[in-house]
C-alpha cells in the first residue's frame, strides 16, 4: 500500500485537527492548578453585593460599599463590634450647652495617604463640604449650624438643636475625613485620598468589579487591621460568590441560607447574624391624604395583624431571620421583646378592627412594585386581601425605586432597611424630614418624645427615651414590620467574623484572624 | 462595492442616531429619579430641581440629545453620573472583557461546527450520527447547566480552572485562557449545535448538486470538492447564523458575566440601567448598535466575497 506524502496525510486529518484545536483552546488551561490567593491570614478576600458609586466624600454610601471606602478614609468615631461608639480619628468628644455644642479632640500624627497632615482645619473643611453638598450624607449633618477649629486638634460643632443621631453618623460616611486639598478634585471620585488604614491600589482595581486595598505602614492604628491586603470583589450573584469561596478565590462573604450546608461541608465557618435589616410595610400616610383609611390607627393595627410573620420567616428567609413588629436592632438596648408579640396573626380580629373603623367592606390601595419586593408581593397582597384590603401593585422602574418611596405618592409600601443605630433609625422613621416619613407626619406626642430623646445627655435616660419612641411607633402602628432579615457570614480557616449583629456597620474590622 | 459599503455605513449611521435618540427619549422620563438618586437622602423637591439644573436636565430633551451627539462626534461620551468614570474608558474596558469571551466562543463555535458539520455530511455513518446527537444535546441541555457542572468539576473539585473572575490577556495570557475557558464553553454550546446542523444540512445539499458530479467526473479529489467548492457555497448561510449567534451571545453575555463574576459589558449595562446612569446607558447603547451593525456589515461583505452571486453592485 503506497504511503501518502506527509503533507497529504496531514490534510486528510485537517477537519479532525480543526476540531482538536478548538477543544485545545478551551482546555489548554487544564494543565495545572489555577492560581489562588494566599490561604494565609495576610489577605482578606471578601465578596460584597454592591460597589461604591463614588469615593468622593460627599457621595459615600453606607452599607456594603463601606467595606471599601471605610478602609481608605478614617471616620471621626468608630462603632465597635458590640455596637459601642469608640474613639477613632477623634480620641475624645463631649457635649456641652445642653447638647448644642459637640467638641471633638483629634489625635495627633495622622496623615493622609498623600503625606498631608490631618488637622482640625482640614476636618472642618471636610465636614463643611459634606454638609453643604447635596448627597447621601448631607442629611446626617443637617443639625450642624457651624463648625469651628480653634486649634490644630480641636473641632467644635455648633448645632441648631440637639441631635442624638449625630455621633453614630460620625462613625459612618458622614464622619469620613478627606484631604481638603484634593477632596474637590474630579479624580477624588475614583482615586480617594484618605487617612485610613489602606490605600486603594488603582492599578489592580477594576471600578465596580474588584478593589484591591494595601495596608499603610504608617497608619496610627495598624494593629487593629491584621490583613496586609484586602481584596473586595463585587458579586451580585450569590452562586458565583459561593463558587469563588469554594474555589479559594475568596475567604469571606455572605451566602444564602440554602447554601450554608454546602459551604459548611466544604470546611468553612459560618456565623449567622440573626438581624441585619428589617422588612417593613411602611404605613406612611398617617394623616390619610392619599389613603384615607390609614389615618385611623385601628386600620394600621389591623394591617399589623394580617401577617403570619413566623410563616413568612420560614418561607422567605428559611430561618435566617425572625419575626418582629418593631424597627430597632434586636441587639440594641432599646429593643423590647414584648413588642414583637404586640400583633399576633389574627385575620378575624383584624377584620373586626377594620369594621370598627368603618371599613367593614375593606378598601383598595395601590402599592409600588419594586425590583426587590417582587418575591414578597403575592404573600403580602394575599394577607391583606384576607382581611379585606385589595392591593394593586404598580410597577416602578428600577431607577425610580428611591424616589417612588419618598414622593408621597404611595400611602403604604413595603421595603427592607438596614438596621442602624437607634437614634438614626428613629430620625429616619419619626422625624418630619425622615425618608421613611414621606408624608411628614408629626404630632405633639412624637415631637415631644424626639425632643426628649435628642436632648438627653445621660446615656441611660436617652435609651429610655428612645425605648418610648420605639414603643410609640409599634403601638400606634406607624408601620407594620414583618421580619428581621439575617446574614450568614462564611469565613475560611484562619479568618473569623467578629460581628454578632450589635453593630451593623460595614467595616473590615468585623474580620479578624483566628489564633 | 465601495458605494455599497458607503451606503451601508450611511444606513448604519442613521440607525445609530435613531436608536440613541429613542433611548434618550425613553430615558428622559427618568430625569427626576436620576437627580434624586444622585442626591440620596437629601432629595428634597427643591434639591432635585437644583440637581436637574446642575445636570442640564431642565433643558428641552432634543437640545440635550443633540448636545450629547455633538460631544460624541468629538469623541466625548461624558462621565458616569454616579462614579465620575469617563464613559468611553469604562465601556471600552468592559467591552474588551465581553468581546474576548464572545470572540473565543465564536471561534470555537465556527471551528467545531465546520469540522463536525463537514465530516458528518462527507463521511456520514457513525460520524454523522455523533454530530446529530451532539447537536441535539447542545440544543436540549441548557448551557448554564453545563457551565455549573464544569465549575464544580474543573474549579471546585479539581482546582484546574478558576470558578469566577477575569484576567486580562495583556496581564497573563495563561491566566486569561483559564479565566475564559468555562464561560466560552457555556456560550459556545448552543451555537455549535445550531451551526453544526446548518452546515451539515447545507453540505449534504451541496454534495448532491450537479456541479459536484461534474467535478468528480473531471477527476477532482473529493477533499478538494468538499473543502474548496461545496464548503464555500455552504458557508454563506452559516456565516449569517454565526452573526446571529454573535448578537445572541452579546445579548446573553449578562447572564454569563453574572454567573462567572466577569467585569463585562452586559453586567455594566445592567447595573447602569438600574441606577439610571444616563451617560453610561447612552454610551452602552452607542457601542452596542455600532457593534451589531459592524458585525452585520462584515458578514455581508464576507458573503459577497464567498459567493459572487450575493454581491450587490
Amino acid at each position: 500500500m503506497p504511503t501518502l506524502p506527509r503533507s497529504r496525510r496531514l490534510r486528510r486529518y485537517a477537519p479532525v485537527a480543526a476540531l482538536t484545536s478548538c477543544v485545545l483552546l478551551t482546555t489548554a488551561a487544564c494543565g495545572g492548578a489555577a492560581d489562588k490567593p494566599a490561604a494565609g491570614t495576610d489577605k482578606l478576600a471578601l465578596a460584597v453585593l454592591g460597589a461604591p458609586n463614588s469615593f468622593e466624600v460627599t457621595q459615600l454610601s453606607d452599607g456594603q460599599p463601606a467595606y471599601i471606602w471605610n478602609s481608605v478614609y478614617d471616620t471621626l468615631l468608630y462603632t465597635d463590634n458590640k455596637g459601642q461608639l469608640q474613639p477613632n480619628a477623634a480620641e475624645s468628644w463631649g457635649y456641652t450647652d445642653g447638647g448644642r455644642t459637640l467638641t471633638l479632640k483629634l489625635r495627633t500624627g495622622m496623615k493622609f495617604s498623600n503625606g498631608h497632615g490631618v488637622n482640625a482645619a482640614g476636618v472642618k473643611a471636610s465636614l463643611d463640604y459634606v454638609r453643604t453638598t447635596p448627597g447621601s450624607q448631607q442629611n446626617s449633618l443637617d443639625a450642624i449650624d457651624a463648625i469651628e477649629a480653634p486649634d490644630d486638634t480641636t473641632v467644635v460643632l455648633k448645632l441648631k438643636h440637639p441631635d442624638a443621631s449625630l455621633l453614630p453618623s460620625l462613625s459612618m460616611g458622614a464622619g469620613a475625613i478627606a484631604d481638603p486639598e484634593t477632596m474637590k478634585d474630579p479624580s477624588a471620585a475614583l482615586n480617594p485620598i484618605g487617612s485610613g488604614p489602606y490605600i486603594l491600589d488603582k492599578a489592580a482595581t477594576v471600578n465596580g468589579s474588584s478593589y484591591l486595598l494595601k495596608k499603610r505602614d504608617d497608619y496610627w492604628n495598624a494593629a487593629a487591621y491584621p490583613f496586609e491586603t484586602v481584596e473586595v470583589k463585587v458579586m451580585g450573584d450569590r452562586t458565583a460568590a459561593v463558587n469563588a469561596l469554594q474555589d479559594g478565590q475568596l475567604n469571606a462573604g455572605t451566602v444564602e441560607s440554602t447554601q450554608v450546608d454546602q459551604v459548611k461541608g466544604a470546611g468553612f465557618d459560618v456565623t449567622v447574624v440573626p438581624a441585619t435589616s428589617v422588612g417593613t410595610l411602611v404605613l406612611a400616610d398617617r394623616d390619610g391624604s392619599v389613603v384615607k383609611p390609614l389615618s385611623d390607627v385601628r386600620v394600621r393595627q389591623a394591617i399589623n395583624m394580617a401577617f403570619d410573620r413566623q410563616k413568612m420567616v420560614s418561607q422567605f428567609l428559611r430561618g435566617v431571620g425572625r419575626p418582629t413588629a418593631q424597627i430597632v436592632n434586636p441587639k440594641s438596648a432599646e429593643y423590647d421583646p414584648a413588642l414583637d408579640t404586640a400583633y399576633p396573626f389574627d385575620p378575624a380580629a383584624a377584620k373586626k378592627l377594620l369594621a370598627d373603623a368603618g371599613y367593614a367592606d375593606g378598601f383598595s390601595v395601590t402599592m409600588p412594585s419594586l425590583y426587590y419586593t417582587k418575591p414578597f408581593e403575592p404573600t403580602i397582597g394575599q394577607a391583606l386581601k384576607d382581611i379585606g384590603i385589595e392591593v394593586t401593585w404598580e410597577p416602578v422602574p428600577a431607577q425610580n425605586n428611591s424616589i417612588a418611596l419618598t414622593s408621597g405618592k404611595y400611602g403604604m409600601y413595603f421595603t427592607a432597611d438596614g438596621l442602624n443605630a437607634v437614634p438614626n433609625d428613629a430620625k429616619k422613621y419619626f422625624s418630619p424630614q425622615g425618608i421613611r416619613n414621606p408624608f411628614h407626619t408629626q404630632n405633639p406626642e412624637i415631637s415631644g418624645l424626639l425632643l426628649e430623646a435628642s436632648g438627653e445627655q445621660d446615656p441611660a435616660k436617652a435609651t429610655d427615651a428612645f425605648k418610648k419612641i420605639n414603643t410609640y411607633g409599634t403601638q400606634n402602628a406607624w408601620y407594620a414590620p414583618v421580619f428581621y432579615i439575617g446574614s450568614s457570614w462564611v469565613t475560611k480557616k484562619g479568618i473569623t467574623y467578629l460581628g454578632d449583629g450589635s453593630s451593623t456597620l460595614t467595616t473590615i474590622r468585623a474580620f479578624g484572624t483566628a489564633s | 462595492m465601495i458605494s455599497y459599503v458607503l451606503r451601508r455605513l450611511g444606513g448604519a449611521l442613521l440607525l445609530t442616531v435613531l436608536v440613541t435618540l429613542i433611548t434618550f427619549l425613553l430615558l428622559s422620563t427618568s430625569f427626576d429619579s436620576v437627580a434624586a438618586s444622585r442626591l440620596g437622602n437629601s432629595a428634597t423637591p427643591e434639591a432635585v430641581t437644583a440637581m436637574k439644573e446642575q445636570l442640564g436636565f431642565d433643558r428641552p430633551v432634543l437640545v440635550q440629545y443633540f448636545d450629547w451627539l455633538s460631544h460624541v462626534v468629538r469623541g466625548d461620551l461624558g462621565v458616569s453620573l454616579f462614579t465620575s468614570e469617563p464613559v468611553d474608558q469604562a465601556v471600552s474596558s468592559r467591552l474588551s472583557v465581553t468581546l474576548s469571551v464572545i470572540t473565543a466562543a465564536l471561534l470555537c463555535t465556527a471551528v467545531a461546527s465546520v469540522a463536525l458539520g463537514v465530516l458528518a455530511a462527507w463521511r456520514g455513518g457513525v460520524i454523522d450520527r455523533v454530530a446529530q446527537g451532539a447537536s441535539l444535546v447542545g440544543f436540549l441541555i441548557p448551557s448554564l447547566l453545563i457551565a455549573i457542572v464544569l465549575v464544580y468539576v474543573l474549579a471546585i473539585k479539581t482546582s484546574i480552572l478558576p470558578a469566577t473572575g477575569y484576567t486580562p490577556l495583556a496581564d497573563d495570557p495563561g491566566q486569561w485562557l483559564k479565566s475564559i475557558t468555562i464561560p466560552v464553553i457555556a456560550l459556545s454550546l448552543h451555537g455549535m449545535a445550531s451551526l453544526t446542523s446548518q452546515i451539515r444540512g447545507r453540505m449534504i445539499d451541496e454534495l448532491r448538486k450537479d456541479y459536484v458530479r461534474t467535478l468528480r467526473t473531471r477527476g477532482i479529489r473529493t477533499r478538494s470538492i468538499v473543502l474548496r467548492h461545496a464548503l464555500r457555497n455552504a458557508a454563506g448561510p452559516a456565516l449569517t447564523v454565526l452573526s446571529m449567534e454573535f448578537i445572541a451571545m452579546f445579548g446573553g453575555a449578562l447572564i454569563i458575566e453574572k454567573v462567572f463574576a466577569l467585569p463585562g459589558f452586559g453586567s455594566y449595562a445592567f447595573d447602569s440601567s438600574l441606577q439610571g446612569d444616563i451617560p453610561v446607558i447612552m454610551g452602552v447603547t452607542l457601542f452596542a448598535v455600532l457593534l451589531v451593525v459592524g458585525v452585520n456589515l462584515i458578514v455581508d461583505l464576507l458573503n459577497g466575497w464567498l459567493n459572487p452571486k450575493a454581491r450587490i453592485h
